[in-house]
């Protein structure tokens, strides 16, 4: 699957391979470290950070959670 | 607001399922998911913790497009937890495009089949929520029917991707046809929804039109003046 950073593809396609053989070898057989795909998860990180700046999407949406917080958004008063 | 929730049964056991589930995209019956970043991915109690950043192009029709805009990716965020312990597997995915008018939160777990620990049981719940556009009851019907049948095409995809590493032949050819059985109903179904959701929006349509046209007439009824009433000069 691509990334949204089309520059990230290749870094992503290493990192999912690696991530998906982890996932059935090691982490599925109760082996929870997840040291071995962290290298190819850290530049991949880095591109894909930068891919979504440039893609204009607002990470702290995202990263933010304001279900029953005071940032939640309301109903507006109906007039 | 409308919910809408759905079981279904893979012969396969969880740990197949939740492999397949990481592999599902790029697959033919989904050709509208275009990408998916991991934003974050940690590993906590043994429970595998997952931010993904899930884009895709929507086909809105015209007129959808000239309310919401035509925005050429929309974006979503899932979060997902996979413990291998109690073999359970939960993605929540919240759209981030056009959060002003539509909120779609969508549930999905893979857990054993209580009754076969061989077999998976997906559970899967959508809550859709239109508001401040027009016709906000009928987009509503509109997404929800939509999602309906993407569902039976996301439980292809995982048929599909199961079928792509598992070398037991006899096993493939029986999922097969009952997926293909099952995709032709849940299509029908849709068809169906959305013809009688249209025919009813019509039947609103019409009524209004008419109450309107009455309306008008009525207004242009109004009592010929004379010149009698008119003083005599």
């Amino acid at each position: 699957m691509n990334s949204i950073g089309e520059n990230c593809n290749e870094l992503k396609k290493q990192y999912d391979s690696c991530f998906l053989t982890w996932f059935s070898e090691k982490f599925l057989k109760g082996e929870t470290n997840d040291e071995m795909c962290a290298p190819f998860f850290k530049v991949y990180q880095q591109c894909v950070k930068k891919a979504i700046q440039e893609h204009h999407i607002d990470l702290k949406v995202i990263e933010q959670d304001h279900l029953g917080t005071e940032n939640e958004n309301k109903v507006p008063p109906k007039s | 607001m409308k919910i809408w929730t759905s079981e279904h049964t893979f012969n396969h056991p969880w740990e197949t399922v939740a492999q397949a589930a990481w592999r599902k995209y790029p697959n033919p019956m989904n050709p509208a998911v275009i990408g998916t970043d991991v934003l974050d991915r940690k590993v906590v109690d043994g429970v595998l913790h997952t931010h993904r950043l899930v884009s895709s192009k929507w086909g809105f029709p015209g007129w959808a497009q000239r309310i919401l805009g035509n925005p050429s990716v929309c974006y979503a965020s899932e979060h997902s937890q996979v413990d291998p312990g109690m073999r359970q597997m939960i993605l929540k995915t919240t759209n981030l495009s056009f959060c002003r008018y539509i909120a779609v939160d969508e549930t999905v777990s893979y857990a054993p089949h209580p009754q076969d620990s061989e077999k998976t049981l997906l559970k899967q719940e959508a809550v859709v929520t239109v508001q401040g556009i027009p016709l906000h009851n009928y987009v509503e019907d509109l997404l929800t029917n939509k999602i309906s049948l993407n569902a039976g095409k996301g439980r292809q995809a995982i048929e599909w991707v199961i079928s792509k590493f598992n070398t037991e032949v006899k096993d493939l050819t029986s999922s097969a046809v009952k997926s293909t059985d099952e995709i032709i109903a849940q299509t029908k179904k849709s068809l169906d929804d959305i013809t009688e959701t249209a025919r009813k929006s019509m039947d609103d349509l019409s009524t209004a039109a008419k109450k309107s046209f009455d309306d008008i007439q009525n207004l242009k009824y109004v009592p010929p003046r004379t010149n009698q009433s008119l003083p005599e000069l």
